[in-house]
């Protein structure tokens, strides 16, 4: 229960950016979980390491929202597979967005590089 | 939601197919078969959380976990099944019995009258009724004059209404072929405007009505639908009332019967104006009719205040009118020394009958039940705490599980209101039967139904029990605390458990409120028992009475009628003796006016009453009640129309107007002076209205010689079952009209008793609730020592181990409750006296502080908590060392 709890704390934190992955990744085409997941790893540089717990609870509560479909199907190495796809809403959602997410790395990277220039003068 | 939810199989699945790919994945990448298979499971995490988190996402999660606490709420008091009947029981019992009282209540006490506005209706009261008039209540009644007279002066009241029953108790109606009785009263024209009583079938009546003394009706939506089967066509349809045909206009709106308690209103008719519909169903008095007899007050009025004003305003105005009023037919002025009559208003938004003779005996069971209901609740918490103390390891171990406290609180508020919903549930039906029950003992006919308010009160109680039964025992839940699953034996477990001090004081208020009730109760039913034997002042066994209601035109006939049925029935096969009476004895009802003694009105001390009570009597009246005379004779077949006017008065009569003198001779009569008698007899005083009357003087005139004869009540004394003689008596009295039946045929022993069921149901109700708490009380001390016992078994087993004999431990068991039923004794006595003197108007021939009630009280409750103790003693004298020690 406490592993839980943590949990909770996680994907409060990283559910917009999370939801954020996962659209820019269906973007490229339809595509089962673990693609999701595999994808993400590989385009981050292995910087983001995705809890696929998470990633599945994510990817339904997308599908709820009706922002991505989901559909069973074969993959290429012939294996049962659930793949999701981009709904026509879940193409706007992801252009807002990826503009509020730019908004805000921008600010952030205002503040974070204006302090840096004070820490400079100090030194 | 239109999509269909997606199962948690198949996200299961789904997460299945994702580790099968990172395999298929890893596998390619060099990893071996195993290798790459626990690799995909150790990326992924927990699986399980995130089933868990799919389970609980999107789901209404409260009504989930309460689904899931009321399963494991019930399948926990199904495992307990003697506890949760006995909780369920006590709980509707309580709950029932408050239930019950507080909807007569509601509809004796708080419910106002079906009428509109009702806060500015007012009945109409006097002080007194002047000298020379007879009164029905020599307060609540009025002669038509003063009525006549209010209605004229057109101020103070916008309304005046008047209304007054066809008889003393029913009159004949016939529908159709079918004779029966009904109520019936007449009414002023103004009667349904003024009352604002809506009608949904036809019309009221109005001024012209009342004017022509119209000979049409109204029925009550009651009887409409009871006796009429709601037929929509009934208008316009005669009904015979009392032979006199009358044409239904009307049905008065649901729920409206009367403004008077006690009683239903079948029917309403115009004031009328003619011999056969006089006002109580009277025969004319001296020819003259309650319309024109200014000196009969046998009206009742109610009026409607006019806008603006208020009572006080109201009576300032129609004082004086009503005083000049008052004196018309008496010489138009109060005689020398008499006090006029003071007229005032007295708020009528509820039911004045139920009103004047239920409030106190109501407000005094509500407190009753009130206090049962206390112990009940008590009994309940007492339980589950028992219950609760007793799982004490079950709590702690699901708190080392991980279960919060407010998991643990929010499990046994579920358990609580579980029981209270079965509880209520069981109360509800409960109550609907008891305040049938009560109706019918209180002869309320009225509606009892439960209604909003009373659904209101009973929810509000359930939901405190609710709450009460899930935090009190919550603290005793989580005192053990996690740690306590670490300890592992009964013995040290649980020692603390049994030493409870709020059980103990719980359990010594309830023994105080159980004598607070077994001391009310007490003292209720030893009145009850004295007013059942009560010395009536006859021998009342082997008594019948019945009315007869013949159809005579002159008084020449009636006497003669009466004179042959009392020959035909004195010869009937064992009669011992036959009378007649004008008021039935026991019943209420009398006549009472001032007398002349010796010509003139008599001297009474420093404003004692000159009131006498009187009533016309036939032959072998007082032989025949078995009244004992103590000078001169009884009335007899050789007192007739022609022979001297003689009366009989009672010892009070002698005491109080003719003091030191022997009252045989002196003259007796009527105030007006018309009608005088020679006394030739004193009887010693009985009883007459009821059983709980005063002595009263008392006069009895000869019914063949006064000037005026009508219905009469025939009283027999007969050998063996008095019921049985009624068939031979019908047969008798057909035979001189096959028309007549017996009216009201009953033991003259019921009928006294009917003058005390409200105190029979008073007594009856008080005493069930004082037993109801007794019994509660036994469950709750024996579900307390039971389990204080449980507890200690290991302890005794110790004890005794160590030489402790089975009386030591008896003693210490019977020790515990005897101290617990001392406290509470010590509390519950003052609390008793209390309510003993709060009951003191409700007693007789008992004192608030009887000794051998509180005596018995005290015994009884002592007797139940010594049976209580016994089963555990036993008990726990029986248990077996070895065992004990060895119990986990």
């Amino acid at each position: 229960m406490a592993t839980q709890e943590n949990n909770d704390d996680r994907i409060a934190l990283l559910q917009g950016t999370l939801d954020l992955l996962i659209l820019k990744t269906l973007l490229l085409g339809p595509c089962h979980g673990q693609g999701v997941a595999r994808t993400i790893q590989r385009q981050s540089e292995e910087v983001f390491l995705v809890d696929h717990g998470s990633l599945y609870v994510a990817l339904q509560r997308l599908e709820d929202k009706n922002w991505i479909r989901a559909k069973w199907g074969v993959s290429e190495n012939n294996r049962k597979a659930r793949f999701y796809s981009l709904t026509p809403k879940g193409r706007e959602q992801l252009a807002e967005k990826t503009g509020e997410w730019r908004r805000l790395t921008r600010a952030m990277g205002l503040i974070l590089d204006a302090n840096a220039v004070l820490k400079g003068e100090e030194a | 939601m239109f999509k269909r939810k997606r199962s948690a199989e198949d996200f299961r699945a789904e997460i299945e197919a994702h580790l099968e790919l990172e395999a298929d994945d890893l596998r390619s990448e060099g990893l071996n078969e195993d290798q790459a298979r626990w690799q995909a499971r150790r990326e992924f995490g927990n699986v399980r959380a995130a089933e868990e988190r799919f389970y609980l996402k999107g789901r209404l999660v409260w009504l989930d976990k309460l689904a899931r606490d009321l399963r494991f709420g019930l399948r926990s008091l199904c495992q307990s099944p003697g506890f949760t009947a006995t909780a369920i029981l006590t709980l509707a019992l309580g709950i029932g019995a408050n239930t019950a009282v507080f909807s007569v209540m509601n509809a004796v006490l708080l419910k106002s009258l079906p009428v509109a506005d009702p806060d500015h209706l007012v009945y109409l009261r006097t002080s007194n009724p002047p000298h020379g008039t007879g009164t029905i209540d020599s307060n609540q009644t009025f002669s038509y004059s003063v009525y006549d007279a209010l209605r004229q002066q057109g101020k103070g009241f916008s309304t005046v209404m008047a209304y007054v029953p066809l008889s003393n108790s029913k009159v004949a109606v016939r529908y159709g072929a079918q004779p029966e009785e009904a109520e019936g009263d007449m009414v002023s024209g103004t009667f349904f405007s003024g009352l604002g009583v809506n009608l949904p079938l036809g019309r009221g009546f109005n001024q012209e009505d009342e004017a022509n003394h119209a000979p049409i009706a109204v029925l009550s939506y009651n009887y409409w639908t009871r006796r009429l089967a709601r037929d929509p066509d009934v208008l316009g349809k005669t009904l015979y009332v009392n032979g006199v045909p009358m044409t239904i206009v009307g049905v008065a709106a649901e729920g409206f019967e009367g403004v008077e308690g006690g009683g239903s209103t079948d029917l309403w008719i115009p004031l009328q104006n003619r011999r056969e519909l006089n006002a109580w169903g009277n025969p004319p008095d001296d020819g003259r009719l309650y319309i024109s007899n200014p000196t009969w007050w046998c009206l009742r009025l109610i009026a409607r205040l006019a806008p603006g004003v208020s009572r006080a305003q109201a009576l300032a105005q129609l004082q004086s009118a009503f005083q000049t009023a008052a004196f018309v037919g008496l010489g138009g002025s109060p005689v020398a020394g008499g006090k006029p009559p003071v007229l005032s208003l007295a708020a009528a938004k509820s039911f004045r009958g139920y009103d004047r003779m239920y409030a106190n005996p109501l407000r005094i069971l509500t407190a009753m039940v009130g206090l049962v209901l206390l112990i009940a609740l008590a009994n309940v918490v007492m339980l589950l705490m028992a219950r609760n103390a007793a799982r004490q390891r079950e709590f702690s171990v699901r708190q080392a599980l991980g279960a919060g406290r407010g998991e643990l609180l929010r499990q046994l508020l579920t358990e609580g209101l579980i029981l209270v919903t079965a509880g209520g549930v069981l109360a509800w039906g409960f109550a609907e039967m008891a305040t049938r029950l009560l109706g019918n003992w209180a002869q309320i006919e009225s509606s009892l139904a439960p209604d909003k308010t009373v659904l209101l009160f009973t929810v509000g109680v359930l939901v405190f029990a609710a709450l009460l039964f899930g935090l009190a025992p919550l603290r005793v839940a989580l005192a053990g605390g996690a740690e306590l699953a670490l300890k592992t034996s009964a013995a040290t477990s649980n020692t603390d458990a049994g030493k409870s001090r709020t059980g103990r004081i719980i359990v010594a208020l309830q023994m105080a409120l159980c004598v607070v009730l077994l001391v009310g109760g007490g003292l209720l039913m030893r009145t009850l028992r004295n007013l059942e034997n009560t010395d009536l002042g006859m021998r009342v066994d082997g008594l019948v009475v019945f009315g007869v209601k013949p159809d005579v035109p002159s008084i020449a006939a009636g006497r003669a009628f009466y004179l042959n049925l009392l020959n035909k029935l004195r010869i009937l096969p064992g009669v011992e003796s036959v009378t007649l009476m004008e008021e039935r004895l026991g019943s209420w009802s009398s006549d009472n006016s001032d007398m002349r003694v010796d010509g003139r009105l008599p001297n009474v001390a420093n404003g004692a009453s000159r009131t006498v009570r009187s009533n016309v009597a036939g032959p072998d009246f007082f032989t025949t009640l078995g009244v004992p005379v103590l000078s001169g004779r009884d009335f007899a077949d050789s007192d007739t129309a022609s022979s001297p006017h003689v009366g009989i008065i009672n010892q009070e009569f002698a005491n109080r107007f003719l003091p030191n003198e022997n009252p045989l001779g002196h003259t007796i009569g009527t105030d007006n002076g018309q009608y005088a008698m020679t006394i030739v007899g004193v009887v010693k005083d009985h009883k007459y209205r009821s059983i709980d009357e005063e002595p009263i003087p008392m006069a009895w005139y000869e019914y063949a010689q006064i000037p005026i004869i009508g219905p009469m009540h025939v009283e027999m004394r007969v050998h063996g079952d008095p019921l049985a003689i009624l068939p031979a008596a019908r047969k008798a009295l057909q035979q001189l009209d096959p028309n007549l039946p017996l009216i009201r045929p009953m033991t003259q022993r019921a009928q006294f008793e009917t003058t005390i069921s409200p105190q029979i149901l008073f007594a009856r109700l008080a005493g069930f609730f004082g037993f109801l708490a007794v019994v509660l009380v036994a469950t709750g001390l024996y579900g307390t020592l039971a389990y204080r016992v449980s507890m200690r078994t290991a302890e005794i087993g110790v004890r005794m181990a160590v030489g402790a004999r089975r009386g030591q431990v008896i003693w210490m068991i019977l020790k515990d409750s005897l101290a617990l039923t001392i406290a509470g004794v010590m509390v519950g006595l003052p609390l008793a006296m209390l309510v003993g003197r709060a009951l003191a108007s409700s007693l007789y021939g008992v004192r608030p502080l009887d000794a051998v009630t509180y005596f018995l009280a005290v015994v009884g409750l002592a007797a139940v908590a010594l049976m209580a103790s016994a089963v555990p003693a036993a008990r726990a004298a029986s248990v077996d060392p070895i065992r004990a020690l060895r119990l986990d």
